[in-house]
């Protein structure tokens, strides 16, 4: 086999399997040993790269990978015993280990218990779920944070201490401590998916990839009796709606598309159909949350025809129950935003003027929703005006492309036609 | 195909391994033939027991008494188990003569699982 045919089968099978082997040893040898297993399972891929392209690839690649990471973690045990009392029983829970036992739906949870603590930072949590349970590398969850490889090394060093410290077990938390746990796994996921849709200045590339892992992360909540709440089920759905959308998000310049640009054909359908049932899941549920109306919100979007066939009133109406659970400036500016369209740009624009500017600021929404407002009632200067300002936020480049091409146009004289994009 | 359960039993007053070394020695050559027996496609599971002599429970005319393990009766102690397919005991007699356990001095019982 050819040297980069074998790199590119490694990269794609660390992706896959190297959180589930992650798992399996950490429910052998605990999470507190963390550090170890990620050295254990670096170590095997690290073994699999130098062999492969000579010895020729495994038949059973995951479950070589598996052996590989187990000897090692064994090896990395005995090292362990200079410093302290020689862990006899872990030793032997390898020794008796199954390698085709990885994959397993209670370790991967129960890993994801562990990284998302709450007793850890939210970006400590989710920068260690993507270190562990995604298998993400220290350079790619630098590049999803926009920082530096050895801030995240930092980091993770830091929530790996507190692990330790923390004592905690291997485990799917259940009654009362299920109930404290669980939030900030939900959290951490949410999170993981805005950082992945709404990535500042980041790549678009790798946006969809922490959706996609949302996406992965939040499906497995759901299909286990312990964590598929109708809170869990609501995320899967409010991500999987999302999602459907990614490949028609961006125009061939790689320009961002608003909803009511985006060729609807490319949706995809399959996802939107998941959704869906998620979204049934999680309305059977005795609980109404916020990430209930966020999914129902993104369902009326991925269930209109056509952007003129939206139900703006009873997105509205969605809007205004999630701001009574989630006042916080950016539901109340997409509250507005979605009033505008049920009731006119006046009355929208009116909303929008009454929230806290400064608040939203350094939000380039809020002023690229004003900017859009002020165009529609024809304010062409201040349009101008509140569109350059959306300008100087952060934003994605998509994002930049569209603004830059809405400014234009709030420049051009009314009699002028718009030159299609 | 028939399961069979070996039954690895050692003695109690085997010595004991001195160093991290000597027990990672033993357990790797214990991992290795686990490993083996499974891409033989026998294995379908096993454990190690805790190296303690565990619990009898006896009923007594009608109490029952709970007394420690086997130690007061013998020297020997169940020290693990694996659960494997075979053929017929020649089949599974052959994949257990091949374990680590009888070179440290072990003992291995070999029993059918009854098919209900």
């Amino acid at each position: 086999m050819a040297m980069a045919e074998s790199d590119a089968l490694v990269s794609d099978l660390f992706r896959r399997e190297a959180g589930k082997i992650s798992a399996w040893l950490a429910r052998l040898l605990g999470p507190s040993r963390l550090d170890l297993i990620e050295d254990a399972v670096q170590d095997a891929f690290g073994v699999a790269l130098a062999r492969w392209p000579e010895d020729g690839v495994p038949e059973r690649p995951a479950a070589w990978l598996a052996v590989a990471a187990r000897n090692r973690a064994l090896d990395r045990l005995k090292h362990e015993a200079k410093s302290a009392p020689f862990d006899e029983a872990a030793a032997w829970r390898l020794g008796f280990s199954n390698p085709e036992a990885t994959g397993r739906l209670d370790d991967t949870l129960a890993l994801m218990f562990v990284a998302c603590h709450p007793a850890l930072a939210p970006d400590e949590q989710t920068m260690l779920t993507l270190k562990t349970v995604c298998g993400f590398g220290v350079k790619d969850v630098a590049r999803a944070y926009l920082t530096t490889p050895d801030a995240v090394t930092q980091r993770l060093v830091r929530a790996k201490r507190k692990i330790r410290e923390l004592g905690l077990r291997f485990e799917i938390p259940e009654g009362p401590a299920l109930g404290e746990r669980l939030p900030a796994l939900i959290a951490a996921i949410y999170l993981l998916f805005n950082g992945g849709y709404t990535a500042g200045e980041g790549e678009g590339l790798m946006a969809q990839e922490l959706c996609a892992e949302a996406l992965r992360l939040a499906t497995l909540l759901t299909e286990h009796p312990a964590t598929a709440t109708g809170e869990a089920h609501a995320l899967a759905a409010l991500i999987a709606f999302h999602h459907a959308r990614a490949g028609a998000r961006t125009g061939e310049a790689g320009e961002l598309l608003l909803l009511s640009e985006q060729d609807r054909g490319k949706w995809d359908r399959p996802l939107i159909a998941r959704g869906f049932t998620h979204l049934a899941s999680a309305m059977s549920a005795d609980t109404l949350t916020a990430l209930h109306l966020e999914a129902a919100i993104a369902a009326a979007h991925a269930g209109a025809a056509s952007f003129a066939a939206t139900d703006w009133p009873t997105v509205a109406h969605y809007y205004h129950l999630l701001e009574e659970l989630k006042p916080t400036p950016v539901v109340r500016l997409n509250a507005a935003i979605a009033i505008a369209h049920a009731e006119g740009p006046a009355v929208g624009l009116a909303r929008l003027d009454a929230l806290d500017a400064e608040k939203l600021a350094r939000y380039a929404l809020y002023h690229a929703a004003r900017g859009a407002l002020l165009l529609r009632l024809d304010r062409r200067s201040e349009a101008a005006d509140a569109t350059a300002r959306a300008l100087t936020c952060p934003l994605t480049a998509p994002e930049r492309i569209h603004l830059e091409r809405r400014l234009r146009e709030c420049r051009s004289k009314p009699e002028t036609p718009i030159a299609p994009a | 195909m028939p399961s069979f359960l070996l039954l690895l039993h050692s003695n109690v007053d085997r010595p004991k391994p001195s160093s991290p070394d000597e027990y990672m020695a033993i357990t790797k050559t214990y991992m290795a033939w686990t490993d083996r027996i499974r891409r033989e496609g026998h294995h379908q599971g096993g454990q190690k027991l805790t190296d303690d002599a565990g619990k009898i429970l006896r009923n007594a005319g009608g109490r029952v008494s709970i007394t420690d393990g086997p130690y007061a009766e013998s020297k020997e102690v169940l020290g693990g188990y694996y659960l494997i397919t075979a053929r017929d005991y020649e089949e599974a007699c052959k994949v257990a003569v091949t374990s680590p356990h009888l070179g440290y001095g072990g003992r291995i019982e070999v029993r059918q699982i009854h098919e209900l």
